[in-house]
């Protein structure tokens, strides 16, 4: 077990939906696990309770029950029910090893490319601000943009924003990646660029976690598959098994449907 | 009326300099004041938001000229009745009301702006480990403060005309001046002039807002 650098286990999440007045559970009893250099896709029909889980796991919401485990360190307090979230110091410790790459990318508008990059590896990191220019400027040239070190974030289309969103995060060291749907807001052509950067995160062992729409690319990126429907897992296995062997009928329909719509 | 414009420039221009003061005071203090109301009226706790709330409701429910005369007769009344002997001197009670009169105003504003601005910036910070200070101060306000300009804007041009509420309570600013020397050339060619005072003034204003609304549309 000490090798898992992502541990979840029973997670269960509850939203108060107004409209009908009673608490509907959105992730039910979720469980997987990760090692060191995996890349995992987790797949499935909106509203399955894919982002909910990775905001639980990212700390952006609050889990009802379960256990988060990341790089041997306990979210909650293990065993505790109703649950208890671990001292701050503790979370703000596991903040610091994950990373979130989210959908609309959520640059910070006023600041160039290259302060959104150093910004939080000076303050929070405290870096001295050269050096960390020095390594936000190698991380844009990976991602192809230091010519854009010095422009805003409006001036970019929208693939050239997520990589530097990518950038940020990948400035903070994080020990595990998270992709909230990171091509879903852009346009179709741009969706390959960031494809390709992930890809190359891959090849370097960056652990990363995926929710994507991208089903050719969670096959091909991902060492594990993750299908989710209705806040459980439904499957969960290889690339090969999820989409070539697996009989399950929900995953059967959802992939059919998938491949109908395009 | 050269040489009557050449006797009444040097008084008037004695009050503009009273008119000044207000105004510029009342911006010193009433724009950070905003800031902290309208974090406060934002907060999570009833016991702070509601009597925020209600601050703001009477400040912009009731005449200025009224908090004027509250300030600065009230003060004294209830200082006298609590058996302490407390009173504003005029210039000082002008400009705590202006200032609580127009914080109000701005703190809705500032609101507003902060409250514009989207979950995700917050988010982001956090992601990235920032603190609660360091988000606002870092991200999230100067983003609001592009957003307030044009309302703020307003509110200062407005701010240029209020002053001369103070006469209320006899402070000598330039309207007040300007209505003496009515009184002295039996003509209304002193406010007259005076309306010029404040126009120019405006249209200084005018002029460095929409320079500095330029200035931060660097980004969208």
């Amino acid at each position: 077990m000490e090798d898992h650098i992502l541990e979840v286990k029973h997670l269960k999440k509850s939203f108060y939906d107004s409209k009908k007045g009673r608490e509907i559970q959105v992730l039910k009893d979720i469980s997987f696990n990760m090692k060191c250099g995996d890349v995992l896709s987790i797949i499935g029909p909106s509203g399955s309770g894919k982002s909910t889980l990775l905001r639980c796991i990212t700390q952006l919401e609050t889990m009802d029950g379960g256990e988060v485990r990341v790089c041997n360190k306990n979210m909650v307090v293990p065993g505790s029910n109703p649950i208890r979230y671990a001292p701050k110091a503790d979370l703000a410790e596991i903040r610091l090893s994950t990373g979130l790459v989210f959908q609309n990318f959520n640059l910070f508008p006023h600041l160039t490319v290259l302060q959104n990059v150093t910004l939080a590896p000076i303050r929070v990191l405290k870096l001295e601000p050269h050096s960390a220019r020095i390594r936000a400027m190698r991380l844009l040239k990976r991602m192809g943009l230091e010519s854009k070190a010095r422009a805003y974030p409006c001036e970019l289309s929208g693939g050239q924003q997520q990589r530097v969103s990518i950038a940020r995060a990948l400035a903070m060291n994080p020990k595990v990646l998270f992709f909230d749907e990171p091509t879903s807001a852009l346009d179709p052509e741009l969706t390959g660029e960031i494809l390709k950067v992930i890809k190359s995160l891959a090849e370097e062992e960056m652990t990363m976690v995926i929710v994507t729409h991208e089903m050719a690319f969670a096959r091909d990126v991902a060492n594990q598959v993750l299908f989710m429907d209705d806040g459980v897992v439904v499957e969960k296995g290889t690339p090969e098994y999820v989409f070539g062997q697996s009989q399950n009928e929900r995953l059967q329909s959802f992939l059919s449907r998938f491949s109908q719509n395009g | 009326m050269i040489s009557d414009l050449q006797n009444l420039l040097p008084i008037l221009a004695q009050g503009f300099g009273t008119t000044l003061a207000i105004f510029g005071l009342t911006l010193l203090f009433s724009i950070p004041l905003g800031l902290l109301v309208a974090v406060l009226k934002m907060s999570k706790y009833k016991v702070i938001r509601y009597p925020v709330a209600f601050y703001i409701s009477v400040m912009r429910g009731t005449p200025l000229l009224l908090q004027i005369v509250a300030i600065y007769f009230g003060s004294y009344y209830l200082s006298q009745s609590a058996g302490a002997d407390f009173s504003f001197d005029r210039f000082p009670a002008v400009i705590v009301a202006f200032s609580v009169n127009y914080a109000a105003y701005f703190a809705e504003i500032f609101r507003g702006g902060i409250e514009s601005i989207p979950k995700g910036q917050y988010e982001a910070a956090t992601m990235l480990g920032l603190s609660k200070s360091q988000t606002f101060f870092r991200i999230i306000l100067p983003q609001v403060l592009k957003r307030v300009v044009p309302a703020s804007a307003n509110e200062v041009i407005t701010l240029v005309k209020d002053t001369s509420l103070a006469q209320v309570i006899a402070v000598t600013e330039l309207f007040a001046l300007a209505k003496k020397q009515q009184a002295v050339y039996a003509s209304i060619f002193p406010l007259f002039v005076a309306g010029i005072f404040y126009y120019v003034a405006n249209l200084i204003l005018s002029v460095f807002f929409s320079y500095l609304e330029r200035k931060l549309n660097y980004y969208r």
